[in-house]
């Protein structure tokens, strides 16, 4: 009698506690993942992988990997709804949400259009919280959009014209997030929590004020709080700073294997801190079940060496960037001389031309490149080969040819071709001085222009002046990566096509004239950048796909055949350790933050370990 | 003695704050800010920066003001306790530096006793056996780990260790003892990774402390008093411990001043390249990124340790020797 009273006590007990918080697991309507076409296999749940970082701030890597975004890029590089369970899309003016039933938070708590709510009047329209308003992807001509609330998992968004950034600002890597944990951060909330304990918070954790407060434990994209509930894989359970970062795989993911499994299949990933320097070298000694960052192509060698003690594979992964490296003339240097030289085409397609790419292909990329222009990989749905060959023979004869119809025939006792104010042809190449392969390239580049009279100088800097430099005009020549969008599809903003931003190199003043909205430096004069600007602007009142593509193809048919970024070799290297135990790491795929993730784009939480 | 001690406190203040002003511009003085750091890295890894939002980041870090009102504002938190706030780690200094200060500690306890165990018997020894071979072998050895570089060594060594004793490279205790509660594996793992960096760090300092201690004992053991103590048969043993040794210790006291703040700081080449969770390379990662509170405060707190160590040992070597405190006491 006592026993069966007291079991049933328990019993009511328990269930009380489950209605508070619902039975952990996956979503009524969750994503079950298609693996026919993925080339994966059904694994088996459990087990803990390790991975090494270098700062704190590298949990963000987690946030990107996981890529659980509302809507997500897929192996063909289309959008498709993940975290949602559907999207409509009326003419890219109208976006409705359709949230999954029965969707919870990592902590239990259901995921509804409260949050979104929450974020949209209290977060982005709240003064202290975004002091600017809502990001810029939110906003059409500076308007905002019309958010209608349908019911507890159907929300609406609807601007006057078209917004072609929306959905793409929703699968970035570091994703617009227009969702927030409303039940968790209200307590932070001036507006929602209780004002004596916020001013204790304020006290305690030494901030200025409730909106900072808010703003540290509200972080979604680096997740720093272990408190603060996620939707991603793996949730962070460390409190920062730690030198070991415990990630747990979320009880209520949305997405499950085509066996009805619920996805991540691993419980833990741990992130070990290491000094970047040696990680490589931990790496190469089994230490990492799954290695990509601060690991690089020159460390291939030695990570191959200890495949076997250390029990991994090293996979070859082509890097997603439009180029490796690529040479920045600037056409707004405040060098007057070279700003007239670098402003005439055919300078900067004989500079182009005058580079042997093969050489520099197989000195220092072993033959693997592929020697390119600056522009979309062949990956991409937009990739034409007259855009990857654009102006890259290694001709010296009409490189030189070039360089004389522009007026540059004159030339010095040593051969070296004179600008009309008298000045020899000297350039000096200024790089962010990191690794020592840009300058290893440069020196080859020195001895090629040197057929056409053309002298280099190499100046190492460091990343943060060499930016400052370039913004104020005062460098010539400038190296950097090639487009970080490499990937690129019609979706995808084309910005880094067009004049839009100071830190561009190869036309700062142009690009300060677009971000100050006018306030500050000068309109493009040349009338093919100003194409581009008015084909960028197009872009962002495109309507469809087929619109996009026809711009994104102008753009770039404009952009290389012009020759304002020299690319000189794309499809780099990536360095992947992956431990033998772990599966479904496929073999091959393109190490690119944009649109692929990294890891994000090859679904980490299929990833399993085999005993 | 105590107007000593009262106006030696008294000279520390100003000493302080001007030590605080150098530190504070010399921070300052390489272009850019954290802000600009901050961008270049995002750039670095392919995210978009909106340029409008570094301006507010700069407002919401109090770098858009003046610097000699920061300056002030940091100064004055200072005194009162709070070390500021640490843009890098987003948490206050007190925290980030607090995580690791045990851990230094440690490593430099485990380094200094190290050197002092190899360096007294040797230093003894080569004074008390002057040119001899086993004078010059041993200072040698001394010298060949002064001369060695410490991180080529430490990669060295560190690799050695994985080699043939299955050491994880890096850190101080294996990866899944971090953060867990101390038990006897985590003790044994503590040790095991402590060995390389006590030996590489120690190495340095070997060398220089067995050629002051010799010297010092050369000085004192040709003094009349020993000869006489010799020729009046006392056993050899107690003539060189019971007078010479002491006297010879004073640089020792002296050394104090300097040891203070190493303790706390760490050996930062070795520690980067060692991977050690220790202070060193919090702070050089700090002055690189310029995140400055970060960086001001924690090499304010070792100047503040240098001069009190400097006071220490200035007060224990009047204890030790009447000589020092007559003289300069007198002066001062």
């Amino acid at each position: 009698m006592t026993r069966s009273f007291r079991k049933m006590i328990s019993t009511s007990a328990a269930l009380i506690l489950m209605a508070g918080s619902a039975f952990a697991g996956p979503p009524e309507e969750p994503r079950v993942l298609n693996f026919d076409n993925l080339d994966k296999e059904v694994g088996k749940s459990g087990g803990s992988i390790k991975m090494l970082m270098s700062k704190p701030k590298d949990v963000r890597w987690m946030t990107v990997y996981s890529g659980a975004r509302l809507v997500a890029y897929d192996e063909t590089f289309q959008l498709k709804p993940d975290i949602l369970k559907a999207i409509d899309n009326a003419d890219n003016k109208s976006f409705t949400l359709h949230l999954r039933k029965g969707h919870q938070w990592s902590d239990g708590q259901p995921f509804t259009t409260e949050d979104f709510r929450y974020w949209w009047e209290d977060v982005a329209q709240n003064e202290a919280l975004s002091k600017g308003g809502p990001p810029r992807e939110m906003l059409v001509e500076g308007k905002l959009p019309k958010v209608e609330i349908i019911d507890s998992h159907t929300i609406r968004y609807s601007w006057d014209s078209v917004n072609p950034l929306f959905m793409t600002a929703l699968a970035g890597a570091r994703p617009m997030y227009i969702y927030m944990p409303a039940h968790y951060l209200k307590q932070f909330h001036e507006k929602y929590g209780d004002a004596d304990k916020l001013a204790g918070l304020v006290e305690s954790e030494k901030v200025q004020n409730w909106s900072s407060l808010h703003k540290r434990f509200g972080r979604q994209y680096r997740p720093e709080n272990p408190e603060m509930p996620t939707l991603q894989a793996w949730m962070n359970t460390t409190r920062l700073p730690s030198e070991r970062i415990v990630f747990k795989r979320n009880p209520n993911y949305h997405r499950v294997d085509p066996a009805g499994t619920q996805l991540p299949y691993l419980d833990e990933v741990v992130l070990n801190m290491a000094s970047s320097s040696i990680i490589a070298a931990k790496a190469g000694t089994g230490e990492s079940d799954l290695q990509a960052r601060y690991v690089r192509f020159d460390n291939y060698s030695f990570l191959k060496q200890g495949t076997e003690e250390g029990g991994y594979n090293v996979l070859l992964w082509p890097s997603g960037r439009g180029s490796e490296m690529t040479l920045l003339p600037n056409l707004n240097t405040k060098d007057e001389g070279f700003r007239k030289a670098f402003q005439d085409v055919r300078v900067r397609r004989a500079l182009s031309m005058g580079m042997d790419r093969g050489e520099i292909n197989e000195a220092i990329f072993f033959g693997l490149g592929r020697e390119a222009a600056n522009s979309v990989l062949p990956s991409s749905p937009l990739y034409k080969d007259e855009y990857a060959e654009a102006w890259i023979e290694y001709d010296v004869d009409q490189a030189n040819q070039l360089l004389d119809e522009a007026g540059f025939d004159k030339r010095d006792g040593d051969g070296v071709r004179l600008l009309p104010d008298g000045r020899p042809f000297e350039i000096i190449v200024e790089t962010a001085g990191e690794q020592s392969q840009e300058t290893d390239i440069l020196q080859l580049i020195t001895d090629h222009w040197k057929d056409i009279g053309v002298k280099l100088f190499v100046k190492p800097s460091q990343r943060d002046i060499l930016r400052g430099r370039v913004s104020n005009g005062e460098t010539v020549m400038s190296t950097w990566q090639g487009l970080n969008r490499g990937l690129a599809t019609p979706e995808m903003n084309p910005e880094e096509l067009a004049p839009v931003s100071p830190i561009q190199a190869q036309w700062p003043t142009w690009g300060n004239h677009y971000a100050s909205k006018g306030a500050s430096g000068e309109q493009p004069t040349l009338p093919e950048v100003a194409r581009l600007s008015e084909l960028y602007s197009n872009w962002r009142s495109a309507a469809n796909y087929d619109e996009q593509a026809a711009i994104w193809d102008e753009m770039l048919s404009i952009f290389t055949d012009q020759v304002y970024t020299i690319g000189i070799v794309s499809g780099g290297l990536q360095p992947i350790v992956v431990s033998k135990k772990l599966r479904n790491v496929p073999e091959e795929g393109i190490w690119a933050f944009e649109p692929t993730l990294y890891f994000g784009q090859y679904l980490p939480d299929t990833f399993w370990l085999e005993e | 003695m105590i107007r000593y001690i009262i106006t030696r406190i008294g000279a520390m203040i100003p000493t302080l704050l001007l030590a605080s002003i150098v530190i504070f511009t010399i921070i300052q003085l390489p272009p850019g800010d954290y802000v600009e750091t901050y961008i270049g890295e995002l750039i670095a890894s392919g995210e978009s920066v909106d340029l409008e939002r570094a301006q507010y980041l700069r407002e919401e870090y109090g770098l858009d003001k003046p610097m000699i009102q920061r300056y002030l504002l940091w100064i004055t938190n200072f005194v009162m306790g709070d070390f500021g706030y640490s843009f890098e780690y987003q948490r206050p200094v007190s925290e980030v530096v607090g995580n690791r200060l045990w851990l230094t500690i440690m490593v430099s306890f485990a380094t200094i006793i190290l050197t002092w165990v190899i360096a007294f018997p040797i230093g003894i020894y080569s004074a008390t056996h002057q040119y001899s071979w086993g004078d010059y072998g041993l200072t040698f050895f001394g010298l060949l780990g002064l001369a060695t570089p410490n991180f080529l060594l430490a990669l060295i060594m560190m690799y050695l260790a994985q080699r043939f004793f299955g050491v994880s490279i890096g850190g101080l205790m294996d990866a899944e003892y971090i953060d867990q509660p101390m038990s006897w594996d985590k003790l044994k793992s503590i040790l095991e990774h402590l060995i390389v960096p006590t030996i590489v760090i120690g190495t340095s300092g070997t060398a220089a402390m067995i050629r002051r201690i010799r010297a010092n004992l050369l000085d004192e053991l040709q003094k009349q008093y020993v000869i006489t103590a010799r020729a009046k048969g006392v056993p050899p043993f107690k003539a060189l411990v019971k007078y010479p040794l002491r006297m010879s210790l004073n640089f020792f006291v002296a050394d104090i001043g300097s040891l203070l703040p190493t303790i706390i700081s760490g050996a930062e080449i070795v520690a980067i390249v060692l991977s050690l969770q220790t202070t060193g390379p919090l702070l050089i990662a700090a002055l690189q990124s310029q995140d400055m509170y970060l960086a001001g405060s924690f090499l304010m707190f070792l100047a503040t340790l240098t001069v009190i160590g400097v006071l220490v040992s200035d007060i224990a070597l009047g204890f030790l020797d009447p000589r020092i405190r007559l003289s300069g006491g007198a002066e001062k």
